[in-house]
């Protein structure tokens, strides 16, 4: 593919640039790269009806066999849900979403119950090697312990018997409902809760499953642990909902991928992440989101409005969110951190990527209400084709938040001059003793970095990919490290060919 | 020479100090009694506490003092405000002298001087005498007036700064002057011209305290007393000829020293 | 909507002219301020509505200078006073807009407006008779210093407008002083319109008595290779809003602001600014700073707005805040929209206080605390007010008023 030499001109104050017919060829020719995601696996699923109303609810809570506390913890939200309006504060432009359209639960058919992951239909293994992401006990990865998650239910979940070693819960949420009530009637909403904002009420009324978390009291857990969610039904929505608990002086990391086929149609993907870190704990939360983007003309792909929150609720807990995000036609994502404890940490470390017509509208809010508290915003956006790529954020500092410092740094890169970068923060301060900083800038691609890297050799495209690389280098550093391959690999992939 | 020097009073006496800040303990019972016309260098590692001892002893309010006491011609100076130990006479030479942006360094220079000179009862300066002063004093270290019209330290190199210091303290006739690695970041010639500023300005009332990690500020103002910090205390005083053992042989002893104790 | 209300019932407004009539029904034909814009907008409700709470004043009684005139040429207006100017010299002229000129040009700015973003001047329009509207062509070379005062007057609502015409290679240096009186309001919204080649060095200082409330707003239209330079102040206000809304119609031109609100007790002063770049190498510099104090709340929303047209744009907007006590509060929402890809943009903002290393070097060297501060801000002030075209006499008078408390 593309154009190994470019022409570059010399105007008469000397300045190089590049032809223009070239920049646009090499534009349309990253578009061109196809979704490797995108094949569909024929399965026979378990739908329930279109449609949602109290007795969808009561059906998909009946299903899952859930307590008392459970069913009105969603019809509560369900009610909350009615009374609110979609937000539209963001400005993104889509079709209004039909809420009754949609199924929200979907299920492959399989057998009741599943001692061993060789009795998971072997479509379903199957799929789940395809996207890499092998779950047998010959192939699974055997350094990282997986959660998969197919549609509306969690299919498998590797090395159980080993974290359970240590202590470590790590299970769908559907099963820690039944088996660690305690913990999810005592956390469950307690960060996001029900009412917090109109995709949050609606996953807290119809969420199906999701990932289950628990690093008891001074356990380092021994692996990173890992979700990876893959959407298959075109007309059901998908509506995880995960749960992550550090107790007292433990640490986890946690990664998050998720895919979905081709469809011309749009699927909302709502989920809701709960994070609570206790004294000295630490969370890390790092995100690889390729949700199926829509097509040149912007038509399907995945609506992506997500609520991810983090409590740092005890004195010294940490909590660090890094996201890559390349897919979904829409974006709505804003991982934030409640720094409620002394000396507590949050951390944000976003790379969003958009061509074609994809909307993405992510950035953090750092909420700082306990004293000492620290707050790092990095965020690096690059928009290429038509799409609009927001950086929105919000930074307050409390009256209590004495000492409290926030730092602040959001770079866009635009690719071609049809994408648009904007940039949102929100600063709000009532406490003087405490400091916030914010930077932000826009750039391109100079002509004069790319002619002195070709210069000494390098080809356009592996320039192009340097430099985009590099303007993430921030954001991969705080990456573990398999996934920081993977997400280098994913940008030069969308990218290819894309900048001129 | 010492015997003489004991007949005054001490200027400055730093008894048994500890000292911490964000409750992080870093002086650890430092004792250090200076005399009128007495030069004394403290050595050590980066983290020993040498430049903490300093900002203590000026006032720096991120430190609190858990323990002992510190005296100024006599007279217990712990809760004194930083401008009040300034004006009565103790000089901080900063390691890195801070850039404030917008204030002229001849205003910042006037101010302090005419706060100085409040205290000692002498008549504040006009701007008109001021300037007089201030050539005269650019003299000794060697400064183009120029450098009164900027903001202080702002766009100065390393050796600026650090002259930008001297000059203050030349301005402001301390009786005590702790110089914070004054020598650092000089190159030969600008730590010949900032040496001998601070030989000029110090006299037979003045104590000096020089706080280096290396010897070449010493082979250009002998020093009578040289003290090894380590861990927040003084582990060894001796003369000057301490300070070239302690180049020969490097800081590792003093980590070995600490090891034994 | 209760301000409508308000606009309403105000009965003073007797034989509207044409303008008048059309802004009234533009405000009253859709509720504005909408509560959506107002709460982007942080504004205190009671105090915003406070603004209206006074019975609309058209006379404008005599007031006491501030200051005496420095210079002989300086030339000096007032608005709403009978200010009848036509100077035709060798060089250069000034001369009021003809009625027509005016009302034309009026029209054609409302025609443009968006209801939501210029109800102030909506407002400002609605509520000036024809005699508190100054309008005027500048045109020529050497033209002195021009001075224009906006006041209030005690318990009233005052409404004044001015509109210059700048005419091309024409450079000016303008200083509009707006002065708030006891328990009043004062709307002043200016209008100016920079032709090719043309300059404007304009100083904008506005100040308050106990209970001062100020609507001020400031249209700039920039043609190609035109500059223009803001250096603003405002201080001792029960409430203001300041909005700046700068266009460079047709990109070619430069444009440098440096704003500054001090807030004290229980006040609230916000700035809006919006540059539109509508053209290519458009250049902005933009710093604005704020200090607030005691329980008093500071706001800056700035949005930068590049679209592909405007390649190769060159733009700063830096938010600068000094939050000195616990029960004070500052918001700031410095924003970026780009689609030009070819641009240099940037913006930031630090809320802080007084920064503490520095402090204590001064104080090392003996100044006090109290002192020190002192130079700090006084630093912290400097570099907005050395930007305000304003000679030295004024300059102690601001010295003055900024060190009053």
């Amino acid at each position: 593919m593309g154009v190994s030499f470019v022409k570059v001109y010399k105007d008469n104050c000397n300045r190089l640039f590049l032809d223009n017919m070239v920049k646009e060829n090499l534009v349309k020719d990253v578009v061109k790269e196809p979704y490797k995601y995108g094949f569909i696996t024929d399965i026979e699923t378990e739908k329930i009806a279109k449609g949602l109303n109290e007795d969808i609810i009561r059906l998909i809570s009946q299903k899952k066999e859930e307590p008392k506390y459970l069913l009105d913890f969603r019809l509560k939200a369900f009610k909350k849900w009615q009374k609110m309006e979609e937000p539209d504060w963001a400005g993104l432009g889509y079709k209004k979403i039909d809420y009754q359209d949609i199924i929200y639960y979907s299920a492959p058919k399989q057998k009741e119950k599943i001692s061993s992951l060789d009795e998971v239909d072997p479509k379903l293994l199957e799929t789940f090697d395809k996207l890499g992401i092998p779950l047998t006990e010959q192939k699974k990865l055997t350094n990282v312990a997986v959660d998969a998650v197919f549609d509306s239910v969690s299919i498998a979940t590797t090395f159980r018997e080993e974290l359970a070693g240590h202590g470590v819960i790590f299970c769908s949420i559907s099963e820690a409902v039944k088996t660690h009530s305690d913990l999810i009637e005592k956390y469950l909403g307690t960060v996001v809760p029900a009412s917090d904002n109109y995709f949050a009420a609606l996953n807290s009324a119809v969420f199906s499953d999701g990932s289950f978390v628990y690093i008891p009291k001074g356990v380092k857990c021994p692996m990173d642990l890992s979700s990876y969610f893959r959407i298959n039904s075109g007309d059901s929505g998908q509506f995880e909902r995960t749960l992550i608990i550090a107790e007292e002086s433990s640490s986890v990391s946690y990664l998050e991928g998720c895919t979905a086929p081709m469809f011309d149609t749009n699927t909302l993907h709502a989920a809701v992440v709960e994070l609570i870190a206790l004294d000295d704990a630490s969370i890390k939360y790092s995100t690889v989101q390729n949700w199926y983007a829509g097509d040149e003309e912007g038509v399907g792909g995945i609506f992506n409005f997500v609520t991810k929150r983090g409590k740092c609720l005890g004195k010294r807990s940490k909590i660090s969110w890094s996201q890559v995000e390349t897919g979904s036609a829409i974006t709505w994502k804003y991982p934030s951190c409640l720094l409620l404890g002394e000396e507590s940490v949050g951390e944000f470390y976003s790379v969003a990527l958009t061509n074609n017509l994809q909307q993405a509208d992510t950035g953090t809010k750092m909420i700082h209400i306990g004293p000492k508290t620290k707050s790092t915003i990095v965020s690096k956006g690059i928009s290429a084709g038509n799409s609009i790529n927001s950086y929105r954020g919000l930074v307050k500092m409390g009256t209590k938040a004495t000492g409290s410092r926030n730092y602040s740094q959001c770079d866009s890169m635009l690719i071609g001059d049809q994408a648009s970068a904007n940039t949102f923060p929100y600063i709000k301060s009532q406490q003087p003793n405490s400091d916030i900083e914010h930077e932000a800038s826009t750039c391109r691609i100079s002509e004069d970095q790319l002619f002195y890297l070709q210069s000494r050799g390098i080809e356009f495209e592996e320039a192009i990919s340097m430099m985009v690389s590099g303007f993430c280098r921030d954001v991969f550093n705080q990456l573990p490290m398999e996934f920081a391959a993977e997400a280098d690999k994913l940008l030069s992939l969308k990218l290819e060919g894309s900048v001129g | 020479m010492q015997s003489k020097m004991k007949e005054s009073y001490p200027i400055l006496e730093v008894d048994n100090l500890f000292a911490s800040t964000d409750n992080l303990p870093i002086l650890k019972g430092v004792s250090l009694t200076v005399y009128p016309g007495e030069i004394h260098a403290i050595m050590g590692r980066n983290g020993c506490g040498k430049s903490t001892l300093s900002k203590i002893i000026a006032g720096h309010p991120s430190y609190n003092i858990t323990n002992g006491e510190i005296k100024f011609s006599g007279e217990n100076i712990n809760s004194l405000e930083p401008e009040e130990r300034a004006q009565s006479g103790i000089f901080l030479g900063f390691q890195y002298p801070i850039e404030i942006p917008g204030v002229s360094n001849l205003e910042f220079l006037r101010v302090s001087t005419n706060a100085r000179r409040k205290f000692l009862n002498k008549e504040e300066l006009d701007t008109f005498d001021f300037e007089e002063l201030v050539k005269e004093k650019l003299e000794l270290v060697k400064m183009d007036q120029a450098f009164l019209s900027r903001s202080v330290n702002q766009g100065f190199s390393g050796g600026e700064k650090k002259r930008n210091e001297i000059l203050q303290m030349a301005l402001l006739e301390p009786k005590i002057a702790i110089l914070d690695e004054t020598d650092s970041g000089l190159d030969i010639d600008a730590l010949r011209i900032v040496a001998s500023g601070i030989k000029k300005i110090s006299n037979a009332q003045t104590g000096i305290i020089l706080i280096t990690h290396y010897q070449r500020l010493l082979d250009e103002i002998e020093p009578n007393y040289v003290h090894v910090m380590a861990d927040g205390q003084i582990i060894k005083t001796g003369g000057s000829d301490l300070a070239v053992e302690l180049e020969k042989k490097g800081y590792e002893w003093t980590d070995n020293f600490l090891q034994q104790t | 909507m209760e301000i409508i209300e308000k606009i309403k019932n105000n009965k003073l407004i007797d034989n509207p002219t044409e303008i008048q009539k059309i802004c009234l029904h533009k405000l009253q034909s859709s509720p504005l301020p909408n509560p959506k814009s107002e709460l982007w907008r942080l504004s205190n409700k009671s105090k915003f509505s406070n603004v209206l709470d006074y019975s609309v004043n058209q006379k404008g009684p005599k007031f006491d200078m501030p200051y005496p005139k420095n210079s002989q040429s300086t030339i000096r207006l007032t608005i709403g006073e009978e200010c009848h100017i036509k100077l035709i010299k060798e060089n250069y002229s000034i001369q009021q807009l003809s009625e027509d000129e005016l009302d034309k040009y009026i029209n054609k700015q409302i025609s443009c407006f968006d209801q939501n973003e210029n109800w102030s001047d909506l407002l400002n329009l609605s509520l000036s008779c024809a005699k508190n509207i100054l309008g005027l062509k500048i045109n020529g070379s050497k033209i002195p210093p021009i001075e224009i005062f906006s006041h209030a007057s005690s318990n009233s609502l005052n409404a004044k407008t001015l509109v210059i015409f700048l005419e091309k290679n024409c450079n000016i240096e303008l200083l509009q002083v707006n002065l708030g009186k006891d328990k009043s309001s004062l709307s002043q919204s200016t209008f100016l319109s920079l032709k090719e080649n043309s300059s404007v060095n304009h100083g904008v200082v506005s100040y308050g008595e106990e209970g001062s409330n100020l609507l001020n707003s400031i249209n700039v239209i920039q043609q190609k290779n035109s500059e223009y330079n803001l250096g603003s102040l405002h201080f001792k206000f029960n409430y203001a809003r300041f909005e700046i809304r700068i266009k460079q119609s047709v990109g070619n031109a430069k444009t440098n602001i440096k704003g500054m609100q001090i807030t004290k007790k229980d006040e609230q002063i916000s700035t809006y600014t919006k540059i539109d770049f509508n053209g290519p190498n458009g250049f902005l510099d933009q710093i604005n700073k704020s200090l607030a104090d005691d329980k008093s709340h500071a706001i800056f929303a700035g949005s930068i707005i590049v679209p592909k047209i405007a390649q190769k744009t060159d733009a700063s907007q830096l938010s600068r805040n000094l939050l000195l006590s616990n029960l004070a509060q500052i918001d700031t929402k410095p924003q970026l929209e780009i689609i030009a890809d070819d641009v240099k943009c940037k913006h930031g903002a630090t809320i802080s206080q007084l920064n503490e290393e520095e402090l204590f070097y001064m104080r090392t060297r003996g100044i006090t605390l109290a002192e020190a501060s002192k130079l700090q801000l006084s630093s912290y002030f400097k570099e907005i007010i050395s930007f305000i075209p304003v000679s030295k006499d004024r300059w102690d008078l601001l010295d003055k008023l900024l060190n009053e408390n």
